[in-house]
């Protein structure tokens, strides 16, 4: 396999692009539960948790795009056995391949939920899954410039939810942030952790990087769209903080819809509605690039095509679906992928850029050792 | 039709779309009956009895309006027996208005509103109130001189008072906002019957989720000062005629007027802003100011108004009673252990470390102690001196 992948140039997309990328990976179904998440952690700091998480995220990038610029046009799978060789490299890359799967699932998951609780009580789990899987193969049938175009239609097209976000704060009271700094470092911690499963997405980046045109401008977008999110993320939570009494923040599961139901319009009575078919083109561009991503790995490792890789892990997601039942079932598996994210997606890229980065300088020592004799 | 596969891919999304759009739940606006108000008394030891009204949307039905009264042990189940008495399929989604007898209210009614709360098809700006009587005598008024149904009538009342600012809003959010919040106490509008119309008559003050008091009329104003940046409202008070002797102007031939044996003075309020502050943690003192800017609308005898020291000394006076009366009413919700204004919720944020429960801000509230400081600019005087 070759460690570098040189797509053909009508593949290619533009750098800045990156900036929309990864803001719509990051933001998906994660963030409308995100302020109560944080909240039974860190309590009313919350809101300070959730910006250092972004601010992680961010050091987290760079060293990504560190280790992506060691190499000339490299994805992960490639990087794997560049670093492990063949055997062990490939086996990475599966079990990052089921990760990734997995995420496409709990996606999909996550959001039917919402949407039978919210709308639909009676609709089966299957049907809804099923449009949804279908709504993503076919993005990604249509190639990775598709999904790009998805992702930045989903970033303009959601962004006036944003405005809405305001509405609640005429309902707020603002003796709730206070005293700021509370919570002491464990628990602003363990927020910082909790807020993995919703900011996470990121790691996607590894996979578009050789599709990106000006590779030496990647950097500058990827921060902007994190910090886009960051910027978001926290805002929303510290609403929610002022808006919900401590005492509700940690029962409402869904407190940012729960939020959005103050919001009325006048032949419009119920918003949330309007916001929990919205959240569709929210997390249409995760959907896409988890399973495009998977699906990569298809042709990357096993040297088959891609389309039969998109059918299987959507097939795959499809059935597992029957096996998900009850909230506390949705729960275990979703905390079990934000724990397995938390690794995956934060500390993986950082340890595999040491090993590169370790790996390129005793390549270098023998060389220069090589060289003399 | 050419055979390609993005034709095939667009017949099975297609018929997808179709086939899945036909699967949910169809609600047809005429086989719905849209409950607006609903009422619950306590029935008896283990039973409360519900009192829907139901919206129906019939042309040909003379009455729009249907009253439904169940009993059941919880609410889910009072309106599913509800649903066995009536044609129409019952719905909560325009419930507007809920009302709780009294004697439900002093029990505390935590549990039918978690109910409401764990159901995503009751909105968050339903308004909860409380009633003095039966609940159901309330809903199964006569209704012949109401255009539109009791539910939506209620709604518009509360509304209507609320925007006016005589009321504090009384919302579902603001009910559960108030009562999960450690350091505050709901209130809620009591509703009553005067000569076959319903009307508000006060506010009921919670403690926790039990209504332990109530606050009539003018209290309000003041109740409403405290909680909240405010723009209206009008306020009167009486005062010994002698205090204000030496303003009042004597014309000849006109005099004393003998209809009031007491000097009253209605204040009108236009702005007001209202800081809480606490200034001795340790022995917990809070410092209440409240600067008001309002317009004297009326008194009850010919004021000599032009004169700026008279303003003065009226506003000096009116200071000092307001003052008086909101002590007064703060030392009767400590009293009554109910923190309708969040004092608690100012305390707690002042203090680090372990946040307080609901239960330790009571055992402290009790020692509370409290400075009002009113600063009034009556800034106008309506269209003359």
């Amino acid at each position: 396999m070759n460690v570098n992948l040189h797509p053909k140039e009508s593949l290619l997309f533009n750098a800045f692009l990156l900036m929309f990328i990864i803001h719509s990976v990051q933001s998906g179904v994660g963030i409308v539960g995100l302020p109560r998440i944080i909240f039974l952690d860190a309590k009313h700091d919350a809101w300070i948790a959730v910006f250092l998480a972004g601010v992680l995220t961010s050091v987290i990038l760079w060293s990504m795009i560190m280790m992506l610029k060691q190499y000339d046009s490299a994805d992960l799978y490639g990087i794997h056995v560049d670093v492990f060789g063949k055997w062990l490299g490939n086996f990475l890359s599966i079990v990052y391949m089921v990760y990734l799967t997995a995420c496409f699932f709990v996606i999909i998951l996550n959001y039917v939920e919402i949407v039978q609780v919210w709308i639909f009580p009676n609709l089966p789990t299957w049907q809804l899954v099923l449009v949804l899987i279908l709504l993503a193969v076919y993005a990604v049938y249509g190639g990775i410039r598709v999904m790009v175009g998805v992702s930045f239609l989903s970033v303009t097209g959601t962004l006036w939810l944003l405005l809405v976000i305001f509405v609640p704060l005429r309902y707020t009271d603002f003796t709730h942030i206070f005293p700021i700094m509370n919570v002491d470092i464990y628990h602003m911690i363990k927020g910082i952790k909790s807020t993995t499963l919703s900011i996470m997405g990121f790691e996607i980046l590894m996979f578009v990087y050789p599709f990106v045109k000006e590779k030496r401008r990647a950097l500058l977008y990827v921060q902007i769209g994190n910090l886009f999110t960051t910027l978001t993320f926290t805002l929303v939570t510290f609403i929610s903080v002022l808006f919900f009494a401590e005492d509700s923040l940690s029962k409402v599961i869904w407190p940012v819809i729960s939020m959005l139901k103050i919001v009325r319009l006048p032949n419009l009575e119920r918003f949330e509605f309007i916001a929990v078919s919205f959240w569709m083109l929210v997390i249409l561009p995760n959907m896409c690039f988890y399973l495009w991503a998977a699906s990569k790995g298809f042709s990357r490792i096993i040297k088959r095509t891609q389309k039969m890789g998109i059918w299987i892990i959507a097939s795959l997601a499809f059935v597992a679906s029957f096996f998900i039942k009850a909230r506390y079932q949705m729960n275990l598996v979703t905390d079990m992928i934000a724990k397995v994210g938390f690794y995956a997606a934060f500390c993986y890229p950082v340890i595999l850029t040491i090993i590169v980065y370790l790996k390129k300088w005793l390549s270098r020592r023998k060389q220069s050792h090589a060289e003399p004799s | 039709m050419p055979n390609h596969p993005k034709w095939k891919l667009l017949v099975v999304l297609f018929s997808c779309v179709i086939c899945i759009s036909g699967c949910v739940e169809r609600k047809q606006l005429e086989k719905l009956g849209l409950s607006t108000a609903v009422g619950y008394d306590l029935e008896k030891e283990n039973q409360i009895r519900g009192t829907v009204v139901v919206h129906k949307f019939d042309p040909l039905a003379k009455n729009l309006t249907k009253v439904i009264t169940v009993e059941a042990n919880t609410s889910k189940t009072l309106r599913q027996k509800q649903n066995l008495e009536t044609d129409q399929k019952l719905v909560t989604g325009q419930l507007r208005c809920i009302i709780y007898s009294k004697e439900l209210a002093e029990r505390g009614i935590i549990q039918l509103a978690d109910a409401l709360n764990r159901d995503p098809t009751i909105g968050n700006t339903v308004y909860l109130t409380v009633t003095d009587k039966k609940a159901s005598s309330i809903l199964k008024m006569e209704k012949e001189n109401l255009k539109v149904d009791l539910g939506t009538y209620l709604y518009n009342l509360i509304k209507q008072n609320v925007e006016s600012e005589q009321l504090l809003s009384p919302t579902l959010h603001e009910f559960n906002h108030a009562y999960n919040d450690h350091g505050k106490d709901p209130v809620l509008p009591i509703l009553k019957i005067k000569k076959g119309n319903v009307v508000l008559s006060g506010m009921a003050l919670f403690r926790d989720d039990r209504a332990v008091a109530e606050l009539k009329g003018d209290k309000l104003f003041y109740l409403k000062i405290l909680s909240d940046k405010f723009n209206s409202g009008t306020h009167e008070m009486g005062f010994n005629r002698s205090r204000f002797k030496r303003i009042i102007r004597n014309e000849q031939g006109h005099g004393f007027r003998s209809v009031y044996n007491k000097f009253f003075i209605n204040i009108d309020n236009i702005h007001s802003n209202t800081k809480i502050k606490l200034v001795d943690k340790k022995n917990l003192r809070f410092k209440v100011d409240i600067n008001l800017e309002s317009r004297l609308l009326e008194a009850t005898e010919i004021l000599n108004l032009s004169n700026s020291t008279n303003i003065r000394y009226i506003e000096k006076i009116v200071n000092k009673e307001m003052e008086r009366e909101i002590k007064s009413l703060l030392i009767y919700f400590q009293e009554k252990l109910v923190d309708p204004v969040g004092f608690g919720n100012e305390y707690i944020a002042h203090s680090r470390g372990k946040m307080l429960s609901k239960k330790g801000w009571r055992d402290k509230y009790k020692d509370a102690k409290f400075e009002v400081h009113v600063n009034n600019t009556i800034v106008k005087t309506g269209v003359s001196d």
